[in-house]
């Protein structure tokens, strides 16, 4: 028998938004189509719509109406890169995962064979639905008989529902309203006018006068609904990735010999992908030590590319702290991840800043593949009210022109220490002032403060009492005691 | 009466009192001992002490070197950073300000190294702290790289004045100091110790803003 499953996550742009930035989902938050005053609201989440802002309307106008609305935008290609992401966590439940066209969220999955692999249904869709959660997702996903049925219920509730029974999946996407289906939004209202407001009503109309009066989309979306258009699933099929496996007939130390290794076997393998029309995203290096193991080290160009020299590099620069490897390699295996090659925008007329943003870029690959993935970055300022929670650092893959904001009076920095330094305690009798950075620094002459902080009492309750301290050497120091570990720490100085 | 507060950098020969600090109201000279046109094509060391304000002073050349459209990247370490909301206050446009981490002195001059020789930076700041050793060929590399790609590598160091710089070809050594302060506002200045391409004495002179809460 067949089984289909439909896993909906609705509204998919706005929930990426959200993923995006999850301090949002408190507040009322909207997925704008431009990031200026007229762009257009395409999505809004419940908090949103109750005061009043709808999809449709500006931003600006949205902005007037509800002063609190935080907006971003989504951009085609971060929906196309979460739709495979979807995709690829899909697999790991099912081999046939298909995405709906049209309507990125919706994915249809192959649910037979599936009994003998994981006991039942129910606890297939269980696991499936438990993932989408931990991805950071709401989802609906419905286990049925036809991927019309499966579809049109996901789409109308929320949570698990394995259906036993074709029937009860036909008289449930029958009762199914038509708002909930992606029709076009003139169809949809011209039919509420005439009375059609449920899948049922709408399959019960003739299919002829259907396609004359309401065009090619919904002719489709009916035959599709009625059982007349039986499309079998049509998965997604990954591309396989470039892969080359080089077993060495004895254990190699030298790290110099491993990149000539590396170097022989990437010509190919680029010139394999180019073919393809791609070029090489990342390249994964796997070393297979004798005793040790596994090692694998992931390097990314700053832009898709099929030019070795530059792989080569970034090989060379990853490989080069160490001449002498820990253990004898005895296979060296590349894997190739492709991807579409980055378009790029031609410039019109020959006029070319001063510096290169995108040599730029190049240069932090090579920072990166030196000294790890994890050691470029940028700051990203948060909404937070601890000092170490007002910021992010987020990976830097692509330089961006600069645009600084103009500013009235130029401020002081500070010196932060994300993971505050311990003070010594604090003596009850201080007769020569209180030394809190010992002697050289003389006592602290002047305490400003208390600046209370404090939060996360449901669970992890903070407390801390900020103060700027000067020393009589004129250190401005930033300093908290925080009462539940009840001592003082270092959070940087006015520098 | 309240003392007028200046807010554009202000060039003086020797100190002035604090209250009688001028208005300005012009933008930066290129000729200018702290601007970047004038340190362009140099290594530069910024140090400070205890009651310093190199980090503050060297955001100015960052603020300045994108609004030329120069890009400019932080080298420095993980555990003694720059507070991003202060910097963002300054005006300094974070997403396109690029941060390396590096463990130790040698990887941040190595990691320098590779941001210079792509050509593409106008402003590299080197945070080395107080440990301010390094090999010869460090400072020299970097020299040669700021003066072949006309980039400014901002060195920042933990230091006395008088304890020497970090080499022979630093080309400008600058020492930074808190002077004076009224309320919210203080008076930061930066005494040219060494400058290879004018006499040494010069001063630059400016008044900042403190963070919230210290008045």
């Amino acid at each position: 028998m067949d089984r289909t499953a439909c896993i909906d996550l609705p509204a998919f742009p706005l929930q990426l938004l959200l993923r995006r930035e999850p301090e949002w989902r408190q507040h009322p938050a909207a997925v704008v189509a431009e990031d200026r005053p007229q762009g257009k609201i395409l999505w809004v989440n419940e908090k949103a719509r109750v005061g009043g802002v709808l999809p449709g309307m500006r931003y600006a106008a949205a902005q007037a109406l509800f002063p609190a609305l935080r907006a971003g935008v989504v951009p085609p290609s971060e929906i196309d890169a979460a739709v495979a992401e979807g995709c690829e966590r899909l697999r790991q439940f099912t081999p046939f995962v298909e995405p709906a066209e049209g309507e990125p969220g919706v994915f249809w999955l192959d649910a037979r064979g599936l009994i003998p692999l994981w006991g039942s249904l129910d606890a297939w869709a269980a696991q499936v639905h438990t993932d989408a959660v931990r991805a950071g997702f709401v989802a609906s996903l419905v286990v049925g008989f036809s991927r019309f049925g499966a579809y049109a219920i996901a789409r109308s509730r929320r949570g698990i529902l394995v259906l036993n029974d074709a029937r009860a999946e036909r008289d449930g996407a029958r009762a199914v309203r038509l708002d909930r289906l992606a029709l076009p939004p003139t169809a949809r209202d011209s039919l509420a006018k005439l009375g059609v407001r449920t899948v049922g009503e709408f399959v019960d109309l003739p299919l002829e006068g259907v396609g004359t009066r309401f065009g090619a989309e919904v002719h489709r979306m009916h035959r599709f609904a009625s059982g007349s258009l039986a499309v079998p699933l049509q998965p997604d099929r990954p591309a396989e990735p470039e892969q080359v496996r080089v077993i060495l007939d004895h254990p190699e130390f030298q790290a110099g010999s491993i990149e000539a290794i590396v170097a022989e076997k990437l010509d190919p393998m680029l010139t394999a992908i180019g073919k393809k029309g791609r070029a090489l995203g990342e390249l994964q290096l796997v070393l297979r030590f004798e005793r040790l193991g596994d090692h694998v080290e992931s390097l990314k160009p700053a832009a898709p590319t099929l030019d070795p020299k530059l792989v080569m590099e970034l090989v060379r620069l990853r490989l080069q702290a160490v001449r002498t490897l820990p253990d004898g390699v005895m296979e060296v295996i590349l894997v190739a991840r492709e991807t579409d090659p980055t378009p790029r925008q031609e410039r019109l007329f020959a006029v070319r800043g001063r510096r290169d943003l995108a040599a730029a870029s190049r240069a932090l690959a090579r920072v990166r593949a030196k000294l790890g993935d994890d050691a470029v970055v940028r700051a990203v300022p948060k909404d937070a009210h601890l000092p170490e929670a007002k910021v992010a650092w987020e990976p830097v893959t692509d330089l961006v022109e600069a645009n600084p904001r103009p500013v009235d009076e130029p401020h002081l920095v500070r010196r932060f220490h994300p993971n505050p330094v311990p003070l010594p305690p604090r003596e009850r009798h201080e007769p020569d002032g209180w030394m809190l950075r010992g002697l050289e620094q003389g006592p602290v002459m002047r305490v400003l403060g208390p600046y209370v902080v404090s939060g996360d009492w449901w669970s992890n309750p903070v407390h801390r009492d900020y103060h700027f301290a000067e020393t009589k050497k004129g250190e401005l120091l930033w300093v908290y005691f925080d009462r539940e570990a009840r001592r003082w720490f270092l959070q940087g100085r006015v520098e | 009466m309240k003392a007028n507060w200046g807010q554009q950098p202000n060039f003086q020969p020797e100190k002035a009192p604090l209250r009688e600090e001028p208005r300005n109201s012009v933008a930066v000279p290129s000729f200018a001992p702290w601007s970047l046109p004038s340190l362009e094509g140099r290594l530069v060391e910024i140090s400070g002490d205890v009651a310093g304000a190199p980090l503050t002073l060297v955001f100015r050349l960052v603020l300045e070197a994108q609004r030329r459209g120069e890009p400019a990247a932080w080298v420095g370490r993980r555990d003694s950073i720059f507070y991003p909301p202060d910097v963002a206050e300054a005006g300094i446009d974070l997403a396109a300000f690029p941060v390396v981490w590096t463990p130790d002195a040698i990887r941040a001059a190595e990691a320098a190294d590779l941001l210079l020789r792509s050509g593409a930076f106008g402003l590299v700041v080197v945070d080395f702290g107080a440990a301010s050793r390094l090999p010869m060929h460090a400072p020299n590399r970097l020299a040669a790289l700021a003066q072949k790609h006309t980039a400014v590598v901002a060195c920042l160091t933990e230091k006395d004045a008088e304890r020497p710089s970090l080499g022979a070809l630093v080309s400008v050594r600058a020492h930074a100091a808190r002077e004076e302060r009224l309320d919210d506002r203080f008076r930061c200045a930066l005494r040219f110790v060494k400058d290879k391409r004018r006499a040494p004495g010069a001063r630059h002179v400016e008044i900042f803003r403190g963070p919230d809460g210290l008045h």
